[in-house]
């Protein structure tokens, strides 16, 4: 049935999602200090001169670790090291404030690590890119290290070698083909995505605990969190936003996920390395059809929203900061290690979906002197919900197709 | 051609969207009732006894909401009484021949119907309230005035349910929806199968769990008669989006629709969001979350000649509305008389066409 109409607007402006401004950089000031000539305009509606943009956007980084103060001074921090805009920003901001002599200075020590995922490209182009890398991370003087993710797939989720030269990792011109004869073969691309998602996240929490690092920072943007976001709820993750999507990631004791750069978007970043004279490095762009996953899907669409709609980025992100961990239930997935929902006795979207499965595979009764509620009864009683509590109602589909 | 996944030894006539079985035409039937007849059942929908207005606006989705609920009250005794409810808005060549059809079902299904009018309601047809407004905010008019005529119709034939013919798609959209627009209120409980209106009749939504396109193939098969056209009110911005997203996420994953409602269900909103406290409307008693209701601020600006009263919040507003509409809203701002028009972006509106279905050659 429509549902138009069934929202209770109460203006008419409410209906139209605010578009992107248009303001031209003449003829304005610096919306902070308002006396300097502005040199960029962020969501589309805020001027700020460079001074100004460089002093927001450290305090902005600054403000987020230290609101929710978690990590102790000291404290050991694992950096997930990226190639773009966010993670050369990031190296910035850490270097900036480890080597502040003032109170604000952070006061806790970094390691860098690369979780090597690059084999649809050949081994020499996989060599080039690491080589790259260190000499990045090296110019900002922190130390990095070298995993496969390739390794740990290949030998059933065991972490393998950390090393320090990018030369001693094992890289093979048949990569790919290798993770995908582990279990991607049976799997669509939305479930593939999800599942190397987890793996990874996985990890990078053993990484940490190898490493003895109490913390990760990962480097994804508000972007990344939308559509991140989205992509959660159409798989059903929608209890584990909070963890999935939210500053910290606390489903393992050991090891909290942080997301540092969560509220800057890719422009403000994009242009604090512009300012700094960073210069990211650049790696091969595959092609991606954005309709060939759920995951490609939701980045096409919250970039495009950036484009056009840069408020309702804002407002996604926001209302999944207003939703809490639903964890009723003590026990956690095996596979992604979110906690895992009591069933209770209210019917459940995953309820009806196994009762129409088992309705779709029972052989019809064609006995004429039963009646409709008598075979129906039959049907019934043979029907039991699955009590699969290992995995959570998402890792659970996926755990499905990949026995099937 | 592949075999029924009941093993019925039956060839399969189609694929179903919801589970990516193969059924023929018989198990698809049964299929389809026995899973009705379960959300009906596992949620306690209804009380034996009761009676229950369907709302029937002659589409697809009422037509065999009728169909379902008359069948499962008889096979299975719900002994409940039905009678279908239909608006009327008073647009010239629209309702014409879909409330036909609800007269139809009405024949068919031996339900009595009501049939209640804006006129009746509110004193106006929406082609007045055209002609007094013009076509750019008449939206307003009808999103307001329909939303209430179905709830006071129901009041006004005492029943005890309104039952609607939301399916999974509509629910899907709505919670993608409600986050593009950051509705934490609306976003936790528009998953719900029964919400209170405050007036002590429950909605209730029997076919929350039904794909759309599922209903598409039963009223075909089922050869029900039913008005074939998409609602000619245009989706607000957000409604629009949300329906582009979901059309495309189905495309890829059709289970994506049952993964989005099984989110909502099971998300938790942080804090107590706002949620306006409900009161009576001062001028027509309905219930409202204002001391005036929207719908009799509406109609007092008709009625005094200042139709545009209650439309905006200022003058700047106003302005602000005018502008957004010319760069982006062009498409959305207006209701259409037109039948199967583009949506926003290139999307057919008319889904319920068989060409998107799952049949099976
Ligand atoms: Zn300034
Ligand atoms: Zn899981
Ligand atoms: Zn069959
Ligand atoms: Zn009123």
């Amino acid at each position: 049935m429509c549902s138009v109409g069934d929202e209770n607007f109460e203006t008419e402006e409410e209906k139209c999602m605010p578009a992107g401004g248009k303001i031209t950089l003449a003829n304005t000031k610096c919306n902070k200090c308002r006396e300097n000539d502005p040199i960029v305009v962020l969501r589309s509606k805020d001027a700020y001169c460079e001074a100004c943009f460089l002093a927001g956007a450290t305090h902005k980084f600054k403000a987020l670790l230290g609101k929710h103060k978690l990590i102790r001074p000291n404290d050991k921090v694992l950096i997930h090291h990226q190639i773009g805009h966010p993670s050369t920003a990031l190296l910035h901001f850490l270097r900036c404030g480890l080597d502040l002599t003032t109170h604000k200075k952070l006061r806790f020590d970094v390691i860098f690590v690369y979780v090597e995922d690059n084999s649809q490209f050949t081994v020499d182009y996989r060599k080039e890119v690491l080589k790259k890398i260190e000499n990045e991370i090296k110019l900002f003087k922190f130390v990095i290290k070298f995993v496969s993710f390739n390794d740990y797939i290949v030998n059933n989720n065991k972490l393998g070698d950390i090393v320090d030269n990018p030369d001693n990792l094992t890289l093979n011109e048949d990569d790919k083909i290798n993770i995908n004869n582990i279990f991607v073969s049976k799997l669509n691309k939305t479930n593939k995505n999800d599942i190397l998602h987890i793996k990874k996240r996985n990890l990078l929490i053993e990484i940490a605990k190898n490493l003895n690092c109490k913390f990760i920072l990962t480097p994804e943007i508000s972007s990344d969190i939308a559509s991140q976001l989205l992509g959660e709820i159409s798989l059903g993750r929608g209890s584990h936003v909070p963890i999935d999507t939210g500053f910290c990631d606390d489903r393992n004791q050991d090891v909290k996920i942080l997301r540092p750069l969560r509220l800057f978007d890719m422009k403000e970043l994009a242009f604090y390395n512009k300012l700094n004279s960073l210069d990211p490095i650049s790696i091969k762009q595959t092609e991606i059809n954005p309709y060939s996953s759920v995951q490609d899907l939701m980045k096409k669409f919250v970039n495009d929203l950036q484009v056009n709609y840069p408020a309702t980025v804002t407002t996604i992100m926001k209302t999944g900061d207003k939703l809490a961990i639903n964890d009723n239930g003590k026990q956690k997935c095996q596979l992604c290690m979110g906690p895992i929902l009591n069933s209770n006795e209210e019917l459940s979207s995953a309820e009806s979906t196994s009762f129409s499965h088992w309705v779709s595979t029972q052989k019809p009764d064609n006995s004429k002197e039963k009646s409709r509620q008598e075979k129906y009864d039959s049907i019934l009683k043979h029907y039991k919900v699955s009590e699969n509590n290992n995995y959570c109602y998402s890792c659970k589909k996926i755990e499905g197709s990949i026995k099937s | 051609m592949p075999l029924c996944s009941a093993n019925c030894g039956s060839n399969a006539i189609l694929k179903r969207p919801k589970t990516g079985d193969a059924l023929c035409k018989e198990c698809f039937f049964e299929a389809f009732e026995n899973e009705v007849h379960f959300t009906i059942t596992k949620a306690r929908l209804f009380e034996p006894g009761k009676t229950v207005a369907i709302a029937a606006s002659g589409g697809k989705d009422s037509t065999v909401l009728a169909y379902v609920l008359k069948l499962l009250n008889e096979k299975f005794k719900y002994n409940l009484k039905l009678v279908l409810l239909s608006i009327d808005e008073g647009i010239t060549g629209y309702r014409d021949d879909s409330l036909d059809t609800v007269k139809k079902n009405r024949d068919d299904y031996e339900m009595p119907l009501k049939i209640m009018s804006y006129k009746d309601l509110y004193g106006w047809t929406m082609d007045e309230i055209v002609a007094e407004i013009g076509r750019k905010n008449n939206c307003t008019f009808c999103g307001v005035f329909r939303r209430q005529a179905l709830d006071r119709g129901a009041n006004l034939l005492k029943v005890d349910y309104l039952a609607t013919g939301h399916n999974a798609d509509d629910i899907a959209e709505t919670v993608l929806m409600n986050i593009l627009r950051g509705d934490l209120a609306r976003l936790n409980r528009c998953t719900s199968i029964i919400t209170d209106s405050g007036d002590g009749i429950p909605r209730v939504k029997p076919l929350k769990y039904t794909y759309e396109k599922e209903i598409v193939m039963y009223a075909y098969f089922r050869k029900l008669i039913y008005f074939s056209t998409e609602c000619v009110f245009a989706p607000n911005a957000y409604r629009g989006h949300a329906r582009v997203l979901l059309k495309d996420l189905e495309k890829i994953d059709p289970s994506v629709i049952m993964n989005i409602i099984q989110s909502g269900e099971s998300l938790k909103v942080n804090e107590t969001a706002n949620m306006p406290t409900l009161t009576k409307c001062s001028r027509c008693n309905y219930v409202s979350s204002q001391t005036v209701c929207k719908a009799c601020v509406l109609l007092e600006g008709l009625n005094k000649g200042l139709p545009r009263l209650g439309i905006g919040k200022s003058s700047k507003v106003k302005r602000i509305l005018e502008e957004n509409e010319k760069k982006n809203c062009d498409s959305t701002s207006c209701c259409r008389t037109n039948n199967c028009k583009k949506d926003i972006e290139g999307v057919e509106k008319c889904t319920d066409k068989l060409s998107s279905v799952n049949l099976i050659k």
